[in-house]
């Protein structure tokens, strides 16, 4: 073996590998400014704002493992490359965040930076925690620094391997994608919309799960200023629905009170939550004022309908009813819906009110993805038990029962009926997400 | 509290997906299919689904047990012009197959001592399991053939086994070693009827082809549109694993 | 050696309808409440998840909710001189098991009581005279009265959505209900149920005889509906399988449905499942209650402290704990003296199955627990019984309940029961069969009582509870004359034949056909110590911090289904422990 001599690629190589490693260290090993404004120092901050403000961010949910002390972390997120683990938030001052200062505080907020220059995983929804204003992650860090109780109780290390589980190229992530800018008011919206906005946009991080995302999973549109923004996207196995005006797949044919009823108690007379969604009312939403509920809606209302192009149109019918109670119904589809979801979707797929979903011009039934529907079908879905609506009605998985084909058509049959018309299932997408949720195959 | 509110967490999921973002270059290639799910909403799925297999070999019963079992089932429910019998629908696999559940041992029955003979209307009061029934009653009825017409049942012709099992369910035909006319009703016909009416994931009701006969939608289970119309029920059966009949 | 458990405010046994109300009652006052229960916990996804649930094999054959008679049982016998033999499989009654209890797997038939029924000794003395009562029946009044109790059934439909048609609010009569209904406070939560077929034809035959039917009160929803407690029910799509089942679609009411979730959501509740209790722990002075003694998961002895004990398992239960606790003299049917076991009543129901023509769709398959319509022209003492020679009544229904072939297919008078023949007639008949009924009420009698039986133990090695009953001379005569009128009603329908059965004088309760589960009395409530063991408010006359819940509490049985006035009697003895228990604790009412 003998070394290639003046090889050109070989310097050029070499010289990038320089460059990087250059650009490593004016990048990653620094520890970047909160960018706080110096006024703060003198503020009082409110202890009581701050618990409510840890409601409007969701942070217990991720932050308490299930059966753990609220806030010591510990809670799982399953990799493909193993097992990652949410910190312990308590202000125990060796294991949780005692020890930070509001700067420290503020930085991993808006940063996704410890005190120590640790990089997080954007599983922290620091690009949306970015628009929050200084004044209420002040209350935010007083409350997190007094109230909850200390946890002396290490935050697990992930058990990734390196070198994956190396954490410096989130700082060229965070250059192309983060968005340092707080939340700007439209002085030309009423203040009720602009404080549906800073929630929406801000703490109650609903873009993380309802925007599309580019090719390296940031978010399209952190600030609302296209179509895109809120315009419904898909994750393996979930695909959470489209949040504006389009009156097919969007929220176009709700009103405000339908918006707020579902995040104040998880359901409402045509729909209800599951899934992630079903944590967040769980957890945060159904916690929020009536003033905070009704600006959060009046925003998603204010929202234009995202590009048309390829999405699923609602005009009600009721044709599908007539055939099923002739008996003459006979498409594979319509004649499982018949044996298995009529009972309570009822034959006029409109649901039961407040109780039975309708899936007639349901946007989860038509989304562009139909991942969530599929799952729904395979696994089953119960809304969550909330102060206004403590029943957690549940509806059973029907995965053992039915067959990849079978439950293609099913679901093609509900996004084609009623008025509904949205683009056939496959039986590979459905395979796709029995994959995903491990749910075996029917043995016939 | 105890209530498990079964959280399905796609959250957990979406977690993992962000997580891995910044890393998408570096696995690329690696999707996220193997990664496993938080919570799950409890499986609802019911027991095994077994239907009849066309060459079914009993664990319980003994082959002179076995031919009993399916001679009776083809005079208690015979195949005629009106449909399928018992043995076609696999009535007797249905029966060797409640062999093997608790049931069949008496663990859900109150079977402790002391034992005495009672009026009819105190129900049971025999120690035998189900288990037991049908191998003492099977014997004793084999017994009383053998004696009276030197063959076993499943040898008579059907006239004789008819008449045979006449006069045990009536009483007349007895065994000192259990009541025959007990087994004959409370177990025998009992259980062949069941399995004959019986959802097909136990063994018997092949492809429903009972319950087609007598005009029952099976598991169907939604008749709020049809209930006060007092008119036939237009579908076939379907069954618990969603089959059609 | 018992470990001893942290001390609670309230210990409730059993974890069925009567120990959730009154668990959830208890906790919004503020108290800290445990609830024991030996069975399992369950909800409707998964355990009654469609169709695993829907599976005739699994829950009628093999009786999939009831209780396991292996781990205990009760002994039976007629009559005092003859030797009890365990109930050895479920037949004549059906005790239910795990959180929810028998709420999950009844009918749903919800109906209150008529006043008179609670004072019956004096209502019938005073329009007949004493001596119409018959020597040996041990009629007497319940010390409470309707009024008393109304707004405590109210509140009970309220929670259970349950539907019907009111005929009478504050006295304003209304057309489309039971014209002989006492008056109530407000219209039933929902409308009335969809009538099935039999229902129908039921309604206009009687009708046409010069009855009165209404719609029979369901709990089995009729409409979404969401109770005061904010629970919701989805409507009854009547799909066949109610009685033995968990209901697939949140329509029948039960703890479950319609309490659990907002108690599972209290701090101060706590459930342990598995737990069977032994006994009620009381001081030296055995007037006071300290808790309950209980046999965990593992086997171990707890002993559970409490200021407050409630007994809400079921009948047959409580009155067990009640006499194995030692709490109250037991009853002696020699000398009549004694409280604990007396007045041990059932119900007689006597159900004749119509058979029409082939082009009469009866569809039996389709139904609701509790649907259905049903006359009471011959209810209590809604007729004159001066010369019918018996007291008591009950209600005949044509409800539609859902059937399925495993559950047995009624057959016409004669048929075949297995062959060709059998075959030919399954086949006729299963469309086209339908069902009427008379429930009667079981009146009270010297001898027959509950005590502990002295040769049969369960798996935990106490002593069985000894059922003696036989029916009476009273019951088989009334029910007699309800023959008639079934058969009379019967023909009017239409029905081509009838078959059924029909109890008569010379017939013996027989364990082995279900009857009924609304076995009741045993530790009945009362005004008079001597004769009852709770006063008016469910308290133990014995034991003031004790608090003993079910039909086990009625002094003499009722012709309606029972859950309407056991749920009232819960909601009554709560509003009482609230209201005046808390404030003043110790006895409600004087010796």
């Amino acid at each position: 073996m003998r070394w290639p001599a003046r090889n050109p690629w070989l310097i050029a190589g070499l010289a990038l590998i320089v460059a990087a490693t250059a650009v490593v260290f004016a990048v990653v090993d620094r520890v970047p400014d909160p960018e706080m404004s110096a006024t703060l120092a003198q503020r009082k901050p409110d202890v009581a704002r701050g618990e409510y403000l840890a409601v409007l961010g969701d942070c217990a949910f991720c932050h308490t493992r299930s059966g753990g002390q609220p806030y010591a972390g510990g809670r799982a997120l399953a990799t493909p490359m193993g097992v990652i683990y949410s910190s312990n938030i308590t202000p125990d001052r060796e294991t949780g965040i005692g020890s930070y200062t509001l700067g420290d505080f503020v930085r991993v907020m808006r940063l996704g930076v410890t005190p120590d220059g640790t990089r997080l995983y954007p599983a922290m929804p620091y690009t949306a925690y970015a628009k929050v204003s200084d004044e209420d992650l002040q209350d935010l860090f007083a409350y997190m620094q007094t109230s909850p109780a200390p946890v002396r109780e290490a935050s697990r290390a992930t058990n990734i391997l390196w070198p994956l589980s190396i954490r410096w190229p989130l700082a060229f992530w965070n250059l192309a994608f983060l968005d340092r800018s707080r939340f700007i008011a439209d002085g030309s919206r009423e203040a009720q919309w602009n404080r549906g906005a800073y929630l929406v946009q801000g703490l109650a991080h609903c873009g993380t799960c309802h925007t599309p995302r580019g090719l390296l999973f940031e978010e399209k549109d952190v600030s609302g200023r296209t179509a895109l923004y809120l315009s419904g996207t898909e994750f393996d196995g979930a695909s959470p629905i489209n949040l504006r005006g389009n009156s097919g797949d969007g929220l176009g044919r709700w009103s405000t009170a339908d918006i707020a009823t579902l995040l104040q108690s998880g359901r409402n007379a045509n729909s209800a939550v599951t899934g992630a969604m079903a944590d967040a009312v769980r957890h945060s939403t159904q916690y929020m004022t009536d003033q905070d509920v009704a600006a959060i809606a009046v925003y998603l209302k204010s929202l234009s309908p995202a590009p048309e192009r390829g999405r699923a149109s609602f005009i009600a019918s009721d044709s599908t009813i007539g055939s099923i109670m002739a008996g003459s119904e006979r498409s594979p589809g319509g004649r499982i819906y018949l044996d298995s979801c009529a009972a309570c979707h009822r034959l006029s797929g409109s649901g039961e009110n407040s109780t039975f979903p309708t899936l007639a011009g349901n946007p989860s039934v038509l989304s562009s993805d139909p991942s969530s529907l599929i799952g729904v079908i395979l696994v089953g879905a119960r809304a969550p038990s909330t102060v206004a609506a403590p029943s957690g009605l549940a509806m059973p998985g029907f995965g053992w029962r039915y067959n990849d084909a079978d439950i293609a058509a099913l679901a093609t049959f509900t996004r084609s009926s009623w008025g509904n018309s949205a683009p056939p299932v496959a039986a590979a997408q459905v395979a796709k997400i029995r994959d995903l949720l491990r749910i075996s195959r029917p043995d016939f | 509290m105890s209530s498990n509110d079964g959280q399905t967490s796609r959250r957990d999921f979406l977690a993992t997906t962000l997580a891995l973002a910044p890393l998408a270059v570096a696995v690329a290639g690696q999707t996220a299919a193997q990664s496993s799910k938080g919570e799950q909403l409890p499986s609802n799925a019911p027991a095994p689904d077994h239907p009849s297999v066309p060459d079914y070999r009993p664990s319980y019963f003994t082959s002179v047990e076995w031919a009993f079992i399916n001679a009776a089932c083809a005079r208690l429910i015979p195949a005629d012009e009106h449909g399928p019998g018992a043995v076609e629908l696999g009535v007797p696999q249905y029966i060797d197959r409640q062999m093997a559940t608790p049931w069949a041992d008496g663990a859900i029955w109150y079977m402790q001592g002391p034992f005495f003979a009672a009026a009819p209307e105190f129900g049971y009061q025999s120690q035998l399991t189900p288990k037991q029934q049908y191998r003492l009653g099977i014997k004793a009825i084999d017994t009383l053939c053998q004696e009276r017409l030197h063959m076993p049942f499943a040898a008579l012709t059907a006239a004789q086994q008819d008449d045979v099992l006449k006069q045990i369910e009536k009483g007349s035909l007895t065994s000192p070693d259990l009541s025959l006319s007990a087994f004959f009703s409370a177990f025998l016909l009992k259980n062949v009827i069941e399995g004959y009416f019986g959802d097909p994931m136990y063994g018997g009701n092949k492809d429903m082809a009972a319950w087609k006969m007598i005009g029952y939608p099976g598991v169907r289970a939604d008749y709020l549109e049809w209930v006060g119309e007092a008119k036939p029920y237009p579908y076939g059966p379907v069954s618990i694993y969603g089959k059609r009949g | 050696m018992a470990t001893t458990s942290k001390p609670v405010d309230v210990v409730i046994v059993g974890f069925g309808w009567t120990g959730a109300i009154m668990a959830i009652e208890l906790a919004q006052a503020g108290l800290s409440v445990l609830a024991l229960e030996r069975g399992e916990d369950a909800t409707t996804v998964p355990n009654w998840a469609y169709p695993k649930v829907v599976d005739e094999i699994s829950q009628s054959a093999r009786n999939g909710l009831l209780q396991n008679l292996s781990k205990t049982t009760v002994t039976i016998r007629h009559h005092k001189n003859d030797r009890a033999l365990p109930y050895r499989q479920i037949g004549s009654f059906k005790p239910g098991t795990g959180v929810g209890g028998a709420g999950i797997h009844w009918s749903g038939v919800h109906s209150r009581v008529m006043p008179q029924e609670l004072r019956l000794r004096s209502h019938v003395t005073e329009r007949y005279g004493a001596r119409f009562i018959p020597e040996g029946m041990t009629l007497q009044d319940w010390g409470v009265t309707y009024e008393e109790l109304e707004p405590h059934f109210d509140r009970f439909e309220q929670v259970c959505g349950t539907s019907g048609k009111a005929a009478n609010i504050q006295g304003r009569k209304l057309d489309g209900g039971n014209p002989f209904e006492a008056p109530r406070s407000h219209e039933f939560p929902l409308p009335p149920l969809t009538d099935p077929p039999t229902s129908v034809l039921f309604a206009k035959a009687t009708r046409e005889l010069g009855y009165h039917p209404y719609p029979l009160p369901a709990a089995n929803a009729s409409r979404p509906y969401t109770n005061p407690y904010g629970c919701q029910l989805g409507p009854c799509n009547f799909c066949g399988f109610c009685s033995d089942y968990g209901c697939i679609n949140y329509s029948k009411a039960s703890p479950q449905t319609t309490i659990l979730p907002v108690l599972y959501r209290m701090p101060n509740f706590a459930l342990r499942t598995q737990a069977h209790v032994l006994k009620v722990n009381t001081d030296s002075t055995g007037k006071v209650a300290t808790g309950v003694t209980y046999i965990d998961a593992q086997g171990h002895e707890v002993e559970q402290p409490a200021a407050l004990v409630v007994l809400a398992a079921f009948h047959l239960h409580n009155v067990r704990l009640m006499l194995s606790s030692g709490i109250g003299q037991p009853y002696d049917p020699d000398t009549g003296q004694g409280t604990v076991g007396r007045n041990f009543c059932y119900q007689l129901l006597n159900s004749v199955n119509l058979f029409f023509n082939q082009n009469v769709y009866i569809n039996q398959f389709m139904g609701a627990g509790g649907v259905g319509q049903a006359i009471e022209d011959f209810y209590a003492d809604n007729f004159d019984h001066g010369k019918l020679g018996f007291i008591g009544g009950g209600v005949i229904w044509g409800r539609q309940t859902g059937n399925g072939p495993v559950r047995g297919i009624p057959l016409p008078p004669g048929s075949p029961t297995w062959g060709s023949g059998w075959k030919t007639a399954v086949k006729q008949n299963f469309l086209h069969a339908g069902r009427i009924e008379s429930q009667l009420s079981n009146m009270a009698y010297r001898g027959c009582y509950l005590d502990l039986d002295p040769t049969y133990r369960d798996a935990y090695g106490t002593p069985l509870l000894r059922m003696t009953l036989n029916w009476q001379d009273n019951d088989l005569r009334m029910s007699e004359f309800f023959g008639e009128k079934l058969s009379q009603i019967g023909n009017a329908m239409g029905a081509i034949s009838m078959s059924g059965r029909v109890l008569k004088r010379g017939d013996n309760w027989d364990t082995r056909a279900y009857q009924s589960t609304h076995i009741n009395g045993g530790t009945a409530m009362g005004a008079d110590p001597k004769t009852s063991v709770l006063n008016k408010y469910l308290q133990s006359w014995d034991v003031s911090n004790l608090f003993v819940l079910g039909a086990n509490t009625f002094a003499h049985g009722i012709g309606y289904n029972p859950t309407g006035l056991v749920g009232a009697l819960t909601y009554w003895a709560a509003a009482n422990i609230r209201t005046n228990y808390l404030q003043n604790p110790g006895p409600l009412v004087r010796r």
